[in-house]
């Protein structure tokens, strides 16, 4: 066991204390001629000091490392010195997983999070979708034992949040950019949370300069804007060098030069082989930036799918404007296909696909002035997903699908 | 990229200690790195040191030295400390868990540090320290500042005498004590407003409420509360009818005691 440096002085200042409260009761006691403490007072004093070394023990227990916390999730402050300015590119080997397992989290009548289950793979960048009020906050919060289960598990690389040592070292996390105390400076800020881990002052730098900020690392955090709160709230994520990141909305706030930056950063993270958890309410971003979706409504699973097979598996169909559109569209609809006329005029076809249709009306001799095959973005494939588990609908009249390629 | 499969993998399990020198790093650090809390300290000493010189200044033209409080030459070098130093103090320690609650910051302590109760020890740990160490340098200010003014009239008390370093060691005290109360009723109460109403409660108008009832539950229930414990633990010639020193500081104790021992059970038992 290695003392740190600023251990002898408060061993120092300790022994000065007990010494100097044993005289100060001892000449109390000489001065005021009387026995210090009747004998009851005795058994006072000891019933006095129980919680005192009660909490004395929940330190020290707390510290204790319980048997098979052993962590394969790598710790490894000499890979985090190591590391350099770019992203350090360990690979934990040990691939860490998020495991969630029939979670349920209830406030009060309010479910929040109901019968969850999914799990994040390594090596990829998860996106975390869902309309407002869904549960992704409160999933997050439950793995990261901010909040208890009301039933089910959340478990990152095999256990629970709480029983991980130095759990910065294992995930990297972001809930709330805004969440800090605004009289600090940046660089305190990421002090405070390297050394309850037991970082050094060195990272710190390093994550200020991998996240742009040391040009304003002395500056108090009240004066930031979002978007360099979010820089900071990811700076502290990549603090410990983590094989896990799990970031809720990080891109909210952040200029496009920042965007793409998160965005790559994740993507060559998760390509060493990290676990990327992102949450978003940006489908466009998640689109550029995810490999695979999980998707809630309501607190419970719509989709957990890659990013590709949702766009693919989403609406398509086809465009069309004619002269003679009454004529085309009973031949359409007696060919099998299903004709819905849009406002402007034109029709969306489905159950035909473009060559068909045009084959169609050339047969029959219709003009055909347009002719789009359109896939649903992945917005619009969100949005009819999740448009039954809202909330809280607009009552504005839905775009249609814009066409894509 | 590369895969680098790795000596990094070497899992290091720090030792307990390091582990308990980390989190206190860590609340250290939080406390030592916002500007406001020197302000306040700063602020609370140079009205505390004025308000102690008027007090010491006032009790040199009564005329004779008579009995009770006004009359203790010790007692009354703590008037001004009693409340223009435990106030504002009190008033930080509460705000070392409610600032944090308030911000959301809370989310980020107990993400790095999952043992609450291990946040909990090392916050009243820091600020008590930090607590103990402002209340013993402003009490022996105070002592020093009301003895020299006192003197000019030969009615000052040397430190040397006897009974006297601990008393002034026992003001300090109680400073950490209200520190320590204000710690846990703000991690209990997590609103600003609210832990600091109930501190001041609980350290004042507890004491307030005794002075108005009938008269033997006056001092049968006003003894227990910490500004009748701590008159008794400073003045030198403790009060009859009310605890001995030695008891008094016992209660000083046994308040923060409780109320930590309170926090310590919901803290953990409770979302964040």
């Amino acid at each position: 066991m290695r003392l740190s440096p600023g251990s002898p002085p408060a061993i120092g200042v300790l022994a000065v204390a007990v010494a100097f409260a044993v005289f100060c009761l001892t000449d109390l006691a000489r001065a005021r001629q009387v026995r210090y403490l009747p004998k009851w007072g005795w058994a006072l004093l000891i019933c006095a000091a129980i919680p005192w070394g009660g909490l004395a023990y929940l330190i020290a227990g707390r510290a204790r490392t319980p048997p098979g916390t052993g962590v394969d999730v790598p710790a490894a402050v000499p890979g985090v010195r190591a590391s350099g300015l770019r992203v350090p590119r360990r690979v934990s080997v040990s691939a860490v997983v998020i495991e969630v397992d029939r979670l349920t989290k209830r406030f009060g009548p309010v479910t929040a999070v109901d019968g969850l289950t999914f799990s994040v793979r390594p090596g990829q960048v998860t996106g975390f979708l869902g309309p407002n009020g869904a549960g992704k906050t409160t999933t997050m919060r439950v793995i990261l034992g901010l909040d208890a289960p009301t039933s089910g598990t959340a478990l990152v690389g095999g256990r629970r949040y709480q029983d991980i040592i130095r759990p910065l070292h294992a995930v990297g996390s972001l809930l709330d950019a805004t969440a800090v105390h605004g009289g600090r400076t940046a660089r305190f800020h990421l002090l405070s949370v390297a050394q309850s881990n037991g970082i050094g002052r060195q990272r710190v730098t390093e994550v200020l300069e991998l996240t742009g900020l040391e040009a304003v690392a002395g500056r108090r955090i009240r004066e930031f804007s979002l978007g360099m709160k979010q820089r900071l709230g990811i700076a502290a994520a990549l603090l410990a060098d983590p094989p896990v990141l799990m970031l809720d909305e990080p891109v909210n706030g952040l200029d496009p030069e920042g965007i793409r930056w998160t965005r790559e950063l994740f993507r060559s993270m998760a390509a060493e082989g990290r676990t990327i958890l992102v949450s978003s309410h940006l489908m466009s971003e998640m689109a550029l930036t995810a490999d695979h979706l999980i998707i809630i409504g309501r607190g419970r699973l719509l989709a957990d799918t890659s990013t590709d097979r949702f766009v693919s598996a989403a609406r398509r169909d086809v465009l069309v404007r004619s002269p003679r559109a009454g004529e085309l569209s009973g031949l359409l609809t007696a060919h099998g296909a299903a004709v819905r006329p849009e406002g402007d005029g034109g029709f969306a076809i489905t159950g035909l696909d473009a060559p068909a249709i045009g084959d169609l009306a050339a047969v029959h001799g219709i003009a055909v002035h347009e002719l789009v095959p359109r896939h649903a973005s992945l917005e619009q494939a969100y949005l009819d997903l999740t448009s039954t588990s809202t909330d809280h609908h607009m009552r504005t009249p839905a775009p249609e699908g814009t066409a894509v390629s | 990229m590369t895969a680098l499969p790795g000596p990094a993998l070497q899992q290091a399990v720090p030792s307990r200690l390091a582990r308990v020198h980390e989190v206190l790093a860590f609340e250290w650090t939080k406390l030592r790195s916002v500007r406001s809390n020197y302000w306040t300290l700063l602020i609370a000493a140079v009205v505390t040191l004025g308000v102690t010189a008027i007090v010491a200044q006032s009790f040199t033209s009564t005329p004779a030295p008579g009995h009770g409080a006004a009359a203790d030459p010790l007692a009354s070098s703590f008037l001004g400390y009693a409340e223009y130093t435990v106030l504002p103090v009190t008033v930080l320690a509460v705000l070392v868990f409610t600032s944090e609650y308030a911000s959301g910051l809370i989310a980020t302590t107990f993400t790095a540090v999952p043992g609450r109760r291990a946040v909990l020890a090392a916050k009243a740990a820091v600020t008590g320290a930090a607590a103990l160490a402002a209340g013993e340098l402003l009490a022996f200010a105070c002592f020093f500042l009301t003895q020299a003014i006192l003197s000019t009239h030969h009615r000052g008390l040397s430190l040397s005498h006897p009974g006297v370093p601990g008393a002034v060691l026992a003001a300090g005290c109680v400073l950490a004590a209200c520190a320590l109360v204000g710690v846990g009723l703000g991690a209990i109460i997590r609103h600003t407003a609210g832990a600091i109403a109930a501190a001041v409660a609980v350290i004042y108008l507890l004491a307030v409420f005794c002075l108005i009832l009938p008269s033997p539950w006056g001092t049968r229930l006003g003894k227990f509360t910490v500004p009748f414990a701590a008159y008794q633990a400073v003045a030198s010639h403790p009060l009859a009818g009310l605890l001995s020193p030695g008891l008094s500081m016992l209660v000083i104790i046994a308040w923060p005691a409780a109320t930590l021992t309170a926090a310590a059970i919901v803290i953990s038992r409770r979302d964040v």
